[in-house]
């Protein structure tokens, strides 16, 4: 090639890619839509650095204010499926995080004692141990803080503290759980959430075969399910929120969904616009199939939520910046989902431990 | 006269008071944490948050007395100032991100700068 062609060459090259980036800007016809050159692609090497931020941790973080012990977890499993925790002795932790159900309950939103359905979905509650914001609208900092939540609340277990803890002081067989575990400490609100938040964090998800996979197996996840981890983190734009190994940041985005709750932006001053319908990035992993999705429980189906993300949700001064329409073919969708599917790992191996 | 005099005081008075001892300093934000600024900082000096990271940040300050002053998003390569208000211990935090947060001592305003 002469110098002259050469020359020609890069400067159609880079003329196209200033008016690819142009567009990309939103300054093209249209506006906020990335423009993807064909199906998303990454080089080998790409792919193994990019695998390194979804490795598992070694061990469960249990803070030194309230260390792990193993009796202290097995007496929070009977304090979690003990519907006695309830004003009504019918609704234990169980009922709504249910083991059965991937630790929730199948519903759009939650019921507890008095029937009447709650404002939010009920999340799952596997790996825990790693919440550094608990709630949809990160309204409790630790396991400890938010289990005397959902025990009091009118709606879920409606149950006074001290109620609760004069309850547990008339059951026989709950002095010698307590004893064992606690000694010459009463038997109270705060132990029994002591062990309640102990027996959480020791719910850990098992490995799925996309952990198997990041583990060095590579045949251990279908070709579909390798193209589909490429999308989630190019142009899916995914992988913008849904980071790390348990595929959240955390943290708190309003995405535009039609709902009138306010979310977290009830915690901020008015004037923080961006919290207004900010809601936390839930885990991925063991992310129910078959839905209901979201807070509100409104998008019924996995399809539906990748119609949602190609859309790019309500646009309004709160959306998240990181939501912008994506384009995604009939393929990229099949393998998103086919991705999303190696998540989900074999259920804890859990049953309803006998009642004292 | 009496116009120039008042003027001398007038700028005597702004010299010593006003930005004698205020300093400028930067705070790089990076993916999900903040660089600590390294200089000692007082009261008064403004403070350039400056989002090197790739994801748009909405710090806040919390102040020894417990006011707030809010920074507002800040969408990647966007860079906003704040003049420090309230001396004391202070926490930076991050509105989206809750796993974002640096301790700083805000010196008084009226301590000449360390060497
Ligand atoms: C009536 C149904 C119901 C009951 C009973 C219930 N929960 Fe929940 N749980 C929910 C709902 C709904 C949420 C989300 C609430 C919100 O964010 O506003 C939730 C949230 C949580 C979370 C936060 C998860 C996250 O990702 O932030 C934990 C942990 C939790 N519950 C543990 C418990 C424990 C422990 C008990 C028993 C003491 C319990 N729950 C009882 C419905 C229930
Ligand atoms: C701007 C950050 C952001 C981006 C980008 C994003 N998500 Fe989400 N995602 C969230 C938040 C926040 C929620 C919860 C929203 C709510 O309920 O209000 C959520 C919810 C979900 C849910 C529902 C999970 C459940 O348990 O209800 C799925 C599934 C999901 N996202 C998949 C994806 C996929 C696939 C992509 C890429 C195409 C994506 N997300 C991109 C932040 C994001
Ligand atoms: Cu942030």
């Amino acid at each position: 090639m002469t110098f002259r062609r050469a020359l020609l060459c890069s400067i159609v090259v880079s003329s196209v890619a200033v008016f690819l980036a142009a567009i990309a800007r939103g300054n093209g016809p249209l506006p906020g839509v990335e423009i993807s050159a064909g199906p998303a692609q990454m080089s080998a090497a790409a792919i193994d650095e990019l695998k390194a931020k979804f490795r598992r941790p070694a061990a469960i973080p249990f803070p030194k204010s309230n260390p792990f012990d193993e009796k202290k977890k097995d007496l929070g499993r009977t304090l979690f499926f003990d519907p006695r925790l309830s004003v009504t002795g019918t609704v234990s932790c169980a009922s709504c995080h249910n083991p059965n159900l991937a630790w929730s309950d199948g519903l759009e939103r939650g019921v507890g004692v008095t029937g009447i359905p709650l404002p939010r979905r009920t999340p799952g509650i596997v790996d825990a141990a790693w919440l550094t914001a608990l709630m949809w609208d990160g309204r409790a900092d630790t396991l400890e803080q938010q289990a005397a939540l959902p025990i009091t609340a009118e709606h879920e277990m409606g149950m006074p503290l001290d109620v609760l803890t004069k309850r547990l002081n008339e059951i026989d067989g709950y002095k010698t759980l307590f004893e064992a575990v606690f000694p010459g400490k009463e038997i109270n609100a705060t132990t029994a959430i002591a062990a309640l938040a102990t027996y959480e964090r020791s719910l850990v998800s098992n490995k799925s075969s996309f952990d198997r996979w990041i583990d060095g197996d590579e045949l251990a996840i279908a070709p579909a399910a390798r193209r589909g981890f490429v999308v989630f983190n190019t142009t899916g734009r995914c992988n913008k929120c849904h980071s790390g190994w348990r595929f959240t940041d955390d943290s708190f985005h309003d995405i535009g969904l039609r709902s009138e709750d306010i979310g977290r932006g009830k915690f901020a001053p008015p004037s923080v616009t961006i919290m207004k319908h900010a809601f936390k990035t839930p885990s991925l992993r063991n992310a129910r199939i078959s839905g209901p999705y979201m807070h509100d429980g409104s998008i019924k189906t996995m399809e539906e939520v990748l119609d949602h993300y190609e859309k790019g949700g309500k646009l309004r001064p709160s959306l998240s910046p990181e939501m912008k329409p994506v384009k995604l073919s009939r393929q990229e969708k099949d393998d998103l989902v086919a991705f999303l599917e190696t998540l989900i790992g074999p259920p804890l191996a859990e049953k309803s431990p006998e009642l004292p | 006269m009496r116009v120039i005099r008042t003027l001398i005081i007038a700028c005597v008075v702004v010299l010593s008071c006003g930005p004698a001892y205020s300093a400028e300093h930067t705070l790089v934000m990076h993916h999900m944490e903040l660089e600590e600024v390294t200089a000692p900082v007082r009261a008064g000096d403004v403070i350039i948050f400056d989002n090197r990271s790739d994801m748009t940040h909405n710090l806040y300050v919390i102040y020894s007395d417990g006011t707030v002053d809010n920074l507002d998003t800040q969408v990647p390569g966007m860079q906003r100032k704040l003049t420090l208000r309230v001396a004391g211990p202070a926490v930076i935090k991050c509105w989206i991100h809750p796993i974002i947060r640096l301790e700083m001592e805000i010196g008084s305003q009226d301590t000449p700068p360390a060497p």
